[in-house]
């Protein structure tokens, strides 16, 4: 732990508590980060900064406020603090409204999840610029007399936090993390000019893929967009590729959170337990995947990470709550955030899974849209790949899928064995069927 | 085709107290700035400049009958930055002390390297005009004058319908004060005040649930909030609740839409706006890039991006570069006529910059962004523009828009319309999506109305390149001769 950081904290709390606070936590944060990114074989952007902050949550009985600050001068902050608890007092007193009860922060498991690469600091610059100049040079290449633009880049950082409370929670954590990708745009028919990306990342800078993967990736994968336009409307078998699941996932999320359930916004307020979904549907959450993006030891409120199954085989198993929505909702709590979630994958490849369903789309991107949290409807553009006897034929472009989550997720019929590796959320390529695609 | 109630010329009094925040309050003087310009050029490059900032939100939030949270967010520190062509070399420091300071500005000088470049001796400050004046006693509101406020906003809303379950509401501000200082001898200071006042319901009806969000603001002094306000905000809000029970999905397909007046002026933004931002056409990535002098719309289109409207939320007195606030023709007459142009992108036209380079703050580069963007209104009248499309959507509000700039293609979130059934607004519709192409979009406007109205928010952001700006935008009701609808066509959606 950060002993500055740490006594930065303590006195933080002892100066709020001074000045009447009869709680507080202190989150200490400092971040180094460094950007570099290429076009026409030069740098286009060189950024370098360290950033640091202070987050205090001050608690007077049930009086509760929040507040950042990056300026650490101690006089400077004292007086920060000083009008915070003063500012406080006048927020109205809420029953609910408290620290964690301590007894939730016992249990923690103890672990190294190998977060932070202790080789971080001895990248150069030089490396640096030689992994944004040779994506940017791979995509060119690979991407031929139709590329238009290339920005590749590189972007890495180190961070760190420590948090204490004044019931007793000390908490701190250091991360790293390095990634490289390129945005390429290329010529298409008529003023078209599609841009795809692609960008990965990793803990430890000897983890990322090779830079010539990277820059090959975000080539094809914008070829791939060449020719898009819209097909007619029609009900058919989709994939939604594995990097962009999410983008429909998280509003059936959103009704298992505790927020939205006490609110009175979440479709799912009244089905746990119940079976919403195909049984292909799992959910788990895993903080202690070893250099996970998601990876934690502790969560927000303080409480000691778990694994834990949010939907099982279709069934709701647990909703997302924290300490203070619990209280409202008079239960105990459960978790408010997510850490790794994974979707398990199953055994066949996005191509295979094409082979087998003969027609449908390859959902690669999505664009706008929306989902109602109250009642589950939900409306998104989708960008793909129209594929007839399992191989892709056409690039579809500006069209959309809608339909409500209680439907959706029940017409789950395979998932894919890819699970996506750069982001905390480890979802696999799906596949649904019967779902209406507008087009023309 | 003047829009005389946009103006802001009889409203340009200088905020009293932007003038001198950085010097007295952290001793940044005009010797200190020179010392770290110089710095930044040390290695040479075009042009340096340097962005100080200081910020105070704030948030006070109501949910179940109690204001029961205040949110506070202080930033504060100086952004250096290198150009070298269309390079940029950037360094930023949250310690404003001369050593940390000349460090972010070595960082910057990095980008280069090459024998020095000279600054300009002394550094002159800018005049500018005021398009947001406020009393200066209606700066840092005291919280607990904002309380009363925001519970006002649960009690109507509670009062206005027995359906409505819960309320959300809140109050958020926020001062930046800017001083900018440019290797060409460039100092502007301003104060930007943003605020905005909130609500949201639920409600529920014979086993339905139904949500809404509206809120009122601008670059506005707490003035602006009265109990007039207040009324306006809790009836918009319960009335769009009260709407979504009798709403319906569209069928799916092509069909005419309308958009109705103000906030739809977000598809401008989104499908067309960032298509004629400069940054994007001179890397030719934009499917304008070839496009100024050529015909984009049919004549009676004329869109502007305009920072000098009073109080709207994207007008600035001074960009983010040093440059004074103005007005910009994009398009006149249906002639594409201009870009929107940083620093960067006007050199490399060879044009006047026209005040769009903007950041999210002291941590980030200016890019090209927008600020206010509206098409003037046309001669016909609303009813008029429903009857000529005859069959298809009206679009009241939308949101969650984005736009693929090289295709051009754009989605967007209807979160509040109508069917048009022969001429005639009838039923509501909801939780679908449009969809199109922004250029063939612009192209297939056939009719506008004299309504042309500003969107007047305080809570529209803008997002790019991993930076948001606040932004307005407007429209008169217009007709679009076909469009995507992503619907199903179920009463009640596909529930």
């Amino acid at each position: 732990m950060n002993q500055k950081m740490y006594d930065l904290c303590k006195w933080a709390i002892d100066t709020s508590l001074k000045y009447g606070a009869t709680d507080c936590r202190a989150r200490m944060s400092r971040k180094r980060f460094v950007e570099i990114r290429y076009r026409d074989h030069k740098p286009e952007v060189v950024k370098e900064a360290t950033t640091r902050g202070l987050n205090l949550n001050i608690y007077i009985g049930g009086k509760f406020s929040s507040q950042n600050t990056p300026d650490l001068r101690q006089t400077a902050l004292e007086n920060f603090i000083k009008k915070g608890v003063e500012n406080t007092h006048f927020i109205e007193d809420d029953p609910y409204r408290s620290l964690p009860d301590p007894k939730y922060y016992a249990g923690r498991t103890e672990m190294d999840l190998q977060l932070a690469d202790s080789n971080h600091g001895n990248l150069t610059a030089e490396q640096r610029h030689d992994v944004a100049k040779t994506i940017e040079q791979v995509s060119l290449d690979k991407a031929g007399e139709k590329v238009i633009s290339v920005e590749a880049g590189m972007n890495d950082s180190e961070w760190e936090e420590v948090i204490l409370t004044s019931n007793g929670f000390e908490g701190a954590k250091q991360t790293t993390d390095h990634w490289a990708g390129a945005s390429v745009t290329i010529a298409d028919e008529g003023d078209r000019k599609p841009s795809g990306y692609f960008w990965a990342g990793a803990r430890s800078f000897e983890d990322m893929p090779s830079v010539k993967s990277i820059g090959e990736e975000a080539a094809l994968r914008t070829l791939d967009l060449l020719g898009g336009k819209k097909i007619k409307t029609e009900t058919l078998p989709i994939i939604v590729e594995n990097r962009v699941v999410g983008n429909v996932l998280w509003g059936f999320l959103s009704g298992l959170n505790g927020n939205n359930i006490q609110q009175k916004r979440s479709f799912l307020a009244d089905k746990k337990g119940e079976v919403v979904a195909s049984k292909l549907f799992t959910i788990q959450d895993d903080p202690f995947i070893k250099k996970g993006f998601g990876s934690r030891l502790y969560d927000g409120d303080g409480f000691p990470a778990k694994k834990r199954i949010i939907v099982n085989e279709g069934q709701i198993e647990e909703f997302l709550i924290d300490w203070y929505y619990s209280r409202k909702l008079d239960c105990e709590p459960t978790m408010g955030g997510t850490s790794n979630l994974i979707i398990p994958p199953g055994e066949k490849s996005p191509e295979t899974l094409m082979k087998e369903l003969g027609r449908g789309i390859y959902i690669t991107g999505f664009i706008g849209g929306n989902s109602n949290s109250a009642t589950g409807d939900f409306s998104i553009g989708i960008i793909g790949k129209l594929f007839e006897d399992g191989l892709p034929v056409q690039s579809v472009a500006e069209m959309n899928i809608a339909d409500n989550h209680l439907n959706f997720w029940n017409k789950l019929t395979a998932v894919g064995n890819d699970p996506w590796k750069y982001g905390r959320w480890l979802t696999p390529s799906l596949v649904f069927n019967d779902i209406v695609v507008s087009g023309v | 085709m003047l829009t005389p109630y946009l103006a802001g010329s009889m409203f340009t009094q200088p905020n009293q107290t932007q003038m001198g925040y950085f010097e007295n309050e952290f001793g940044i003087d005009d010797q200190l700035c020179q010392m770290l310009l110089e710095k930044a050029l040390s290695q040479g490059g075009d042009f340096a400049d340097i962005y100080f900032e200081h910020s105070l939100e704030n948030w006070l939030i109501l949910e179940d009958g109690k204001v029961n949270r205040s949110y506070g967010n202080v930033l504060l520190g100086v952004g250096i930055r290198t150009v070298e062509g269309n390079q940029i070399g950037y360094g930023f420091t949250q310690d404003l002390t001369k050593e940390s300071m000349l460090s972010a500005a070595a960082t910057a000088a990095s980008l280069v390297n090459d024998s020095a470049k000279p600054v300009a001796k002394n550094l002159n400050s800018l005049k500018i005009e005021n398009y947001y004046p406020f009393d200066p006693s209606m700066i840092d509101i005291p919280l607990q004058s904002k309380l009363p406020l925001v519970k006002a906003i649960n009690d109507k809303c509670f009062a206005l319908s027995n359906n409505i379950v819960k309320v959300n509401a809140g109050f958020h501000d926020s001062t930046k004060r800017i001083l900018i200082a440019t290797s060409d001898g460039v100092k502007a200071e301003d104060i930007l005040p943003r605020n905005y006042l909130y609500a949201s319901t639920v409600g529920e009806k014979d086993g339905r649930t139904e949500q809404s969000w509206y809120n009122f603001g601008g670059r506005r002094d707490f003035s602006y909030y009265t109990d007039e306000i207040v009324t306006k905000l809790s009836e918009e809000v319960v009335e769009r609740t009260e709407k979504l029970f009798e709403a319906i999905q569209p069928p799916a397909g092509e069909m005419p839409v309308v958009l109705g007046p103000g906030v739809t002026g977000i598809l401008l933004h989104e499908a067309i706006g960032h298509g004629m931002e400069a940054d994007f056409n001179r890397k030719n990535i934009s499917t304008y890039s070839t496009m100024i002098g050529k015909k984009v719309a049919e004549p009676f289109v004329t869109i502007i991006d305009d920072g000098t409207n009073l109080n709207q939320l994207g007008s600035i007195n001074v960009d983010d570069e040093g440059i004074p606030g103005k007005k910009t023709v994009l398009v006149e007459n249906g002639i594409l006529t201009s870009y929107l142009h940083d620093k960067i992108s006007a050199k490399h036209y060879g044009v006047k910059p026209t005040g769009n380079g903007r950041r999210q703050s002291f941590e980030h580069y200016p890019q090209p962004r927008m600020r206010n963007t509206y098409m003037l209104g046309g001669d016909e009248t609303p009813e008029d523009v429903i009857k000529t499309a005859k069959n298809g959507i009206y679009v009241q509000d939308i949101s969650n828009g984005q736009v693929k700039i090289g295709e051009g293609d754009f989605a967007f979130y209807v979160s509040q319309g109508r069917m048009i059934e022969d001429g005639k607004l009838t039923a509501p519709i909801k939780d679908v999506n449009i969809m199109g192409n922004g250029p063939k979009m612009l192209e297939n406007i056939i009719m506008a109305a004299n309504d042309l109205k500003i969107h007047e928010g305080g809570a529209g952001w803008c997002g790019k390149g991993g930076q948001r700006v606040p932004v307005s935008f407007g429209l008169p009701t217009c007709l679009v001769k076909s469009m995507t609808v992503g619907g199903t066509q179920q009463k009640g959606g596909a529930s």
